[in-house]
């Protein structure tokens, strides 16, 4: 409660009690009609102040509201719309949460495909060695038929080859494997920044909460809505929704467009 | 050819020092911030920047501009790869004099380019 709050309600209760003495004195000295004018205003003290009060709870719940609304414009990726819902934070908190699901399960999924493609090669380069390694043998102990000699010369070739085309697409694999890691940090940054929105709404949560105990009816007040943009040079961490936004660049290609339209 | 890499995230670090090591950079040293990179710049042993935007401490446009403003660093080409991919970070970043930029998730083919374009670019001056 505000310290003008309470001042308005000491004042009410000092208006109570000098009221309840001059009633009293007009009663003892039988002027009625005094008294139920000092009754009469007594009534209107109250009414005035439980008017007071209820202003009082009506604004700190609005700011309570409002609290909710401050900082969620950043949050929508500066999408120029001044009003926005008391949830939007909660959507876009979700829609962030479900960016983080599309990534890992992107990413997880290209791993797995790279996996299936590489295990293949793997095993047909062992298959084919231990094959080979057989009839090597073979060949140091000079068990070999003239014929499967030369059927071994070629096969060894092919082999070499094999083996070098195969090493070339092992390496390509491993690398998309490694590239698919970067979702970690995309998806850090974004739980990060979610994990703030809910310590945030959890304190506001608890100050509305309060506020909203004391308040048994609320007057209709009018709602300014605040923006507050975040600072480019902080960062705003990857973009979800970008296709709503015509602020944000949706890949290499515009971003590539925007540099050489600047002489890059 | 001694590359700085500035991320928070050591996942991208590793991935960017792979992709440079297939590019033929063997030689690279990481960072996780502006504030860590910039006394590791100021040993003068650097050639080469890579950086994020979005870090703690010191961001990635903070560290370009604090290379561009220190006549020692001024001419160390820096590349961006980063999230932040706003008309007016990025218009921002080549303002403050950024070489090259590359928006994440990113390709290796992309990062290749951007490196090249930046050496060539450098050599044609030369």
């Amino acid at each position: 409660m505000s310290v003008e709050n309470e001042s308005k309600m000491g004042e009410f209760e000092s208006v109570v009690k000098d009221g309840a003495i001059d009633l009293l004195n007009k009663l003892e000295v039988g002027d009625f009609s005094g008294a139920i004018k000092i009754i009469q205003e007594l009534s209107e003290a109250r009414h005035k102040s439980f008017y007071n009060e209820v202003g009082y709870l009506t604004r700190s719940l609005h700011d309570a509201i409002r609290d909710f609304q401050i900082d969620s414009m950043d949050m929508m990726m500066q999408g120029g719309v001044p009003e926005t819902e008391v949830g939007s934070r909660i959507t876009d908190a979700s829609d962030r949460l479900n960016y983080v699901i599309e990534m890992t399960s992107s990413a997880a999924n290209k791993t797995m495909d790279m996996v299936d493609s590489s295990v293949p090669v793997a095993s047909e380069l062992q298959m084919q060695a231990r094959e080979l390694h057989k009839d090597w043998n073979r060949l140091i102990q000079r068990d070999l038929t003239p014929q499967e000699f030369r059927d071994l010369y070629k096969r060894i070739d092919a082999f070499l080859k094999y083996t070098d085309e195969s090493a070339t697409t092992l390496h390509n694999n491993l690398n998309t494997i490694l590239l698919e890691q970067g979702y970690q940090d995309l998806t850090g940054q974004v739980i990060t920044r979610v994990n703030e929105l809910i310590r945030d709404v959890e304190e506001r949560l608890v100050h509305l909460v309060s506020v909203a105990g004391r308040v048994d009816s609320i007057s209709g007040m009018e709602h300014e809505s605040e923006t507050k943009e975040r600072d480019d040079d902080r960062g705003h961490g990857p973009a979800i929704n970008k296709n709503d936004n015509p602020e944000v660049l949706n890949n290499q290609d515009e971003v590539d467009d925007l540099l050489s339209s600047l002489g890059f | 050819m001694k590359i700085l890499i500035v991320d928070d995230f050591s996942t991208m670090r590793r991935i960017i020092k792979n992709l440079l090591r297939d590019l033929g950079f063997t030689n690279t040293v990481e960072a996780d911030d502006g504030t860590t990179a910039l006394p590791i710049l100021q040993t003068g042993t650097i050639d080469f920047l890579v950086t994020d935007w979005n870090m703690p401490g010191m961001t990635g446009i903070e560290l370009l501009r604090a290379v561009r403003a220190d006549e020692k660093l001024k001419t160390i080409p820096v590349l961006m790869v980063t999230a932040e991919a706003k008309r007016d970070q990025i218009i921002a970043a080549a303002q403050a004099g950024v070489n090259g930029y590359v928006v994440k998730p990113f390709t290796a083919v992309a990062l290749k380019e951007k490196i090249e374009k930046i050496f060539e670019r450098i050599d044609s001056a030369k």
